[in-house]
């Protein structure tokens, strides 16, 4: 199981890296106000259809077809920690222009995992593939961050 | 998490995307699907890159793959080197993380006690 939730970000997004895209964007939205913790993976990947989208949270579906392992679960172990900290997991998808994952659940949920690492998972992210622009935007009830790995490339001279 | 945190990722993906320029002797991709993130693949990788700055190696370029089939040999770390040759190292934790980068990246000595295979390319 993941530990943090910052590890299953990683997790969501290296399916959107698996499905071509090349702008990944994540959302962390963090309210001690109003009790809740969003996180959302936005990608312009291939996309799924409308069939491939209900199955994806079954157990031992994964694109992967040589995989005979029992594996693909990893939107299916987000959705079960949304649900066990009263949120909500969602999924849409439209084929060619890409795929967004929201996951929320309640801050002070005494289930709740901690965010965790993000640095380390931006990271990870932006050692794959330096064509790919990894957003990251944090937000709490007071400050907002922003990353994006492309403005880096841009800043270090080289080729986006 | 918080965000003076957050702060210091630019700096340090800026570092990183510095590291990656020019040719490089070792490629070191490591496997991050479901299964290598659960069993801590995300901090080996970190943990590399951190020993290769601190060691100041110049020539290995550091990047990630998912799911490879080794689901139960997790976390899997791959060097391939630039004549071809790769070598595979199974359940790495951040110990062996170091010892990989210290011996096989920084001496060209393989970390035998860690490796699973070694396959030459065609």
């Amino acid at each position: 199981m993941m530990d943090e939730l910052s590890m299953h970000v990683l997790d969501i997004a290296m399916n959107s890296l698996a499905a071509g895209a090349h702008r990944v964007e994540i959302a962390v939205v963090e309210s001690q106000r109003h009790d809740f913790l969003i996180l959302r993976v936005r990608d312009n990947g291939r996309g799924m259809d409308a069939a491939t989208l209900a199955r994806v949270l079954d157990r031992r579906t994964t694109s992967k077809l040589s995989r005979k392992k029992n594996i693909g679960l990893g939107l299916a172990m987000l959705r079960q920690t949304c649900e066990m900290c009263d949120g909500h997991f969602h999924m849409r998808s439209v084929p060619g222009s890409g795929t967004s994952v929201t996951a929320s659940m309640r801050l002070g949920h005494v289930d709740r995992p901690p965010v965790g690492d993000l640095n380390s998972t931006i990271l990870a992210l932006c050692a794959t593939n330096e064509k790919v622009d990894v957003q990251l935007k944090y937000r709490t009830d007071k400050e907002t961050f922003q990353f994006s790995s492309q403005e880096l490339h841009q800043q270090e001279g080289t080729k986006p | 998490m918080n965000l003076d945190e957050l702060k210091k990722l630019k700096e340090k993906a800026q570092r990183h995307v510095a590291l990656r320029e020019g040719n490089k002797k070792y490629r070191v991709v490591v496997s991050m699907g479901t299964s290598g993130i659960a069993a801590g693949a995300r901090d080996v990788m970190t943990t590399m890159l951190d020993e290769i700055e601190k060691r100041g190696i110049d020539d290995v370029e550091v990047t990630i793959t998912g799911e490879i089939g080794l689901v139960d040999a997790e976390p899997v770390v791959r060097i391939e080197e630039a004549n071809g040759e790769k070598t595979t190292y199974a359940n790495v934790n951040s110990e062996g993380a170091r010892q990989i980068v210290s011996q096989h990246l920084e001496t060209g000595k393989k970390v035998e006690t860690l490796a699973v295979g070694k396959v030459k390319e065609a």
